[in-house]
């Protein structure tokens, strides 16, 4: 439980870290959040380990997840919608916006690029896939509490990707987070479990005031 | 190690002892010649406030509470005599200092530096198209081989290198026939003779000029230039690639490294750091943040993307932890003077490489093990993270990195013996002699030492440099400029 806890406690601070390196001068640095998301991972391993040895319920879904073909397309379609690839380092307030320059011009990316509102789309319509519909947690879930499973099993999506995955989610994070804090913010406290912040979140707002108080949220929830 | 008792290894008088001969790197042999206060600058780096205002205070301040932001010292370079040494700091300008003339009369006083040269290398900008602002903190100086009576030296922030020429004037013409002494056009009506005008000497002025700005060559962060043994070229490196550029060419860069994945998903690792070999044209070496070193050469192909050695030790399994991966990251990677060696600084060690053997180090330093069971509460404070560089002396004996609490660190590679010395403030009566200090790792504290939980970690020596012929030791602490020598100068 100690260990979990500690795990917990580093993914906060690594999710914090990153969205505050988003502030600082000069744009995102792209090593700095290499190594925070090499951290991240570090101690989502370990927060998933630990839970192996608790016999959590996610666990039967890891092996699952992990293999799934489509959740790699998914996540693929998660990642190029979700933000532009590190190398725009974009500290913009509209997300939306500077999403489409750089990507356009940077990424050759298997899939191909689209503007973020389409991709939006598709996200909220593959959400009506009833297949896809317990990978990824629909807004509308969130808001009325309900999906904790969808929530939950996104969890272990996230949590246990293939590396290279892993780090490429790196980059959304703190453009997630954002979308993610403001989305928790609309929520009761009793909010249902959501996905890390590193899973596709709804339109972003504006980023949130209490952030610690949200990321504790966010992190408890799983 | 075992504590040493101070003492000066020779007397006032100057009459040398061996050891300070060979290595300089004995215990009590450092004193301080001189400790510089930047000048500060009086602005503040808020993006509201007009760049025009900044105002560059040429006095020294020896108060710390007249320092900002700006004053923190980001590299420090002496050039290839010695005679110089650069200053960068965050707030973008470059202070330069001089070595004072031998003179017969006062022969201590050889060994200080003056401030030479003080200009305005970089400013903030901001690009458009991105949304995000460059900062002008100037983040290498190399200097250039000295060629002709000026000097050469490229300074870079993260995205612009530029080529600055450093020139004295001491004379000035008089007597032009169409300008009067103030410079107003005279009358022609009133001019009856003609004059050729003559040079006539005025008070030194050096003034810096920027000859060439090498500009968006690069979308990431760069983080070291390289000057060439051919004295033609240099190379840039940011996180993700490496340009080769010629000093009389701005509008063009050969991409000589490139390790950005088609996916950017896929990324792993950056590099960190790049060097030219200092001999061999061809030959360079760049490290990344797994811990790795590779050594390229330009013969093999256009493209050095395929290296030629690669450097790596197996991670010691005893020592893994949850923040190994950072920690192994290499944060600067320097040639010994003699090109057969390089040496690498990661976050807890220094490494020192035989360019022949790729499998592991031929040497290891423990600059701060003491460290390796608080990384935790070092990653929240973020000081996981420094970036500390390490250099050689002139004869590659000795090797000198940085710590916290404005502790540094010197390794003899011959003796096997190394030292802790502080720059700090209270320290700081020139002439003093560097009383050497310890970290208490557990147990009973000893007087003198320090109880690694009162380590003062904002206080890190980040930026060191070392004469390329004497003991004579540049030390940046935040926004001072220490400068030691070895007590037999």
């Amino acid at each position: 439980m100690e260990v979990q806890k500690e795990a917990q406690r580093i993914m906060t601070l690594s999710v914090w870290k990153m969205y505050h390196s988003r502030m600082q001068r000069g744009g995102l640095r792209l090593h700095r959040s290499l190594q925070l998301s090499l951290v991240m991972r570090s101690a989502r391993e370990l927060y998933l380990s630990a839970k192996v040895e608790a016999h959590e319920p996610e666990v039967p879904l890891l092996p699952v997840r992990s293999s799934d073909p489509r959740l790699h397309q998914l996540r693929e379609a998660e990642a190029v919608s979700e933000a532009a690839p590190p190398d725009s380092e974009p500290p913009s307030p509209e997300p939306m916006d500077t999403r489409e320059a750089p990507r356009a011009e940077e990424t050759p990316a298997p899939c191909a690029p689209r503007p973020s509102k389409v991709s939006r789309k598709r996200r909220s319509s593959s959400l009506s896939d009833g297949g896809d519909v317990g990978l990824v947690p629909s807004k509308k879930a969130r808001l009325e509490g309900g999906e904790e499973e969808g929530a939950s099993s996104e969890v272990p999506d996230r949590l246990q990707p293939p590396p290279a995955q892993a780090e490429g989610a790196f980059p959304n994070l703190a453009r997630v987070l954002q979308r993610r804090f403001s989305g928790l913010l609309n929520c009761s406290p009793a909010a249902p479990p959501t996905a890390p912040p590193a899973c596709e979140a709804k339109p972003a707002c504006r980023p949130a005031d209490s952030m610690l108080n949200v990321l504790v949220r966010a992190v408890v929830a799983f | 190690m075992e504590r040493e008792r101070l003492g000066p290894w020779c007397s006032p008088t100057g009459s040398p002892a061996p050891l300070s001969c060979e290595t300089g790197c004995g215990e009590g042999s450092w004193i301080l010649v001189y400790r510089l206060l930047v000048p500060t600058q009086v602005s503040l780096l808020s993006m509201e406030e007009d760049i025009d205002t900044r105002k560059i205070n040429n006095s020294f301040l020896r108060d710390h509470s007249y320092a900002t932001e700006a004053d923190i010292i980001s590299t420090v370079e002496f050039n290839h005599t010695g005679e110089l040494l650069a200053t960068g700091d965050k707030g973008g300008r470059v202070v330069i200092f001089q070595r004072e003339q031998e003179s017969k009369n006062q022969v201590h006083r050889r060994g200080e530096y003056n401030v030479y040269s003080t200009f305005q290398s970089h400013e903030p900008e901001f690009d458009y198209l991105k949304s995000l602002e460059i900062e002008e903190k100037i983040n290498k100086i190399r200097w250039l081989p000295q060629q002709n009576a000026a000097y050469f030296l490229l300074s870079t922030n993260d995205k612009t290198v530029k080529l600055w020429k450093v020139s004295e004037r001491d004379k000035r013409p008089e007597g032009y026939n169409l300008k009067d002494e103030e410079g107003r056009l005279r009358d022609p009506a009133t001019i009856t003779t003609l004059r050729v005008p003559v040079l006539r000497p005025m008070d030194l002025m050096v003034e810096a000029t920027p000859r060439r700005v090498f500009a968006n060559a690069h979308t990431y962060h760069i983080n070291s230039i390289s000057v060439n043994s051919d004295y033609e070229t240099y190379m840039s490196a940011d996180d993700l690639r490496i340009n080769l550029w010629n000093f009389e060419i701005t509008n063009q860069s050969f991409n000589i490294v490139d390790i950005k994945p088609a996916n950017m998903e896929e990324l792993t690792e950056v590099i960190t750091a790049a060097e030219f070999h200092p001999h061999h044209c061809n030959t360079f070496v760049y490290s990344s943040s797994k811990g790795t070193i590779r050594l390229c050469d330009m013969r093999a192909s256009a493209l050095c993307d395929r290296h030629t050695k690669f450097f790596e030790e197996p991670e010691d399994p005893s020592n893994r932890s949850f923040f190994s991966e950072i920690i192994s990251s290499i944060s600067d990677v320097k040639f010994s003077h003699s090109g057969r060696y390089i040496m690498t600084r990661d976050y807890l060690t220094v490494k020192v490489w035989d360019l022949n053997m790729e499998n592991r180090p031929i040497e290891t330093y423990q600059v701060h093990d003491y460290l390796r069971s608080k990384l935790c509460s070092l990653y929240e404070n973020d000081c996981i993270f420094d970036k500390f560089e390490c250099v050689w002396n002139g004869s590659d004996s000795v090797i000198m990195t940085g710590s916290y609490n404005n502790f540094f660190r010197m390794f003899d590679r011959n003796t096997k013996r190394d030292v802790t010395l502080e720059a700090s403030r209270e320290n700081s009566k020139p002439r003093a002699i560097l009383k050497p200090r310890k970290v208490c790792v557990g147990g009973k504290r000893r007087k003198d030492e320090i109880s690694v939980d009162s380590l003062d970690f904002s206080k890190k020596i980040l930026h060191t440099a070392w004469h390329p012929s004497e003991n004579i030791i540049a030390v940046a602490a935040t926004n001072n400029l220490y400068i030691f020598q070895d007590k037999v100068n």
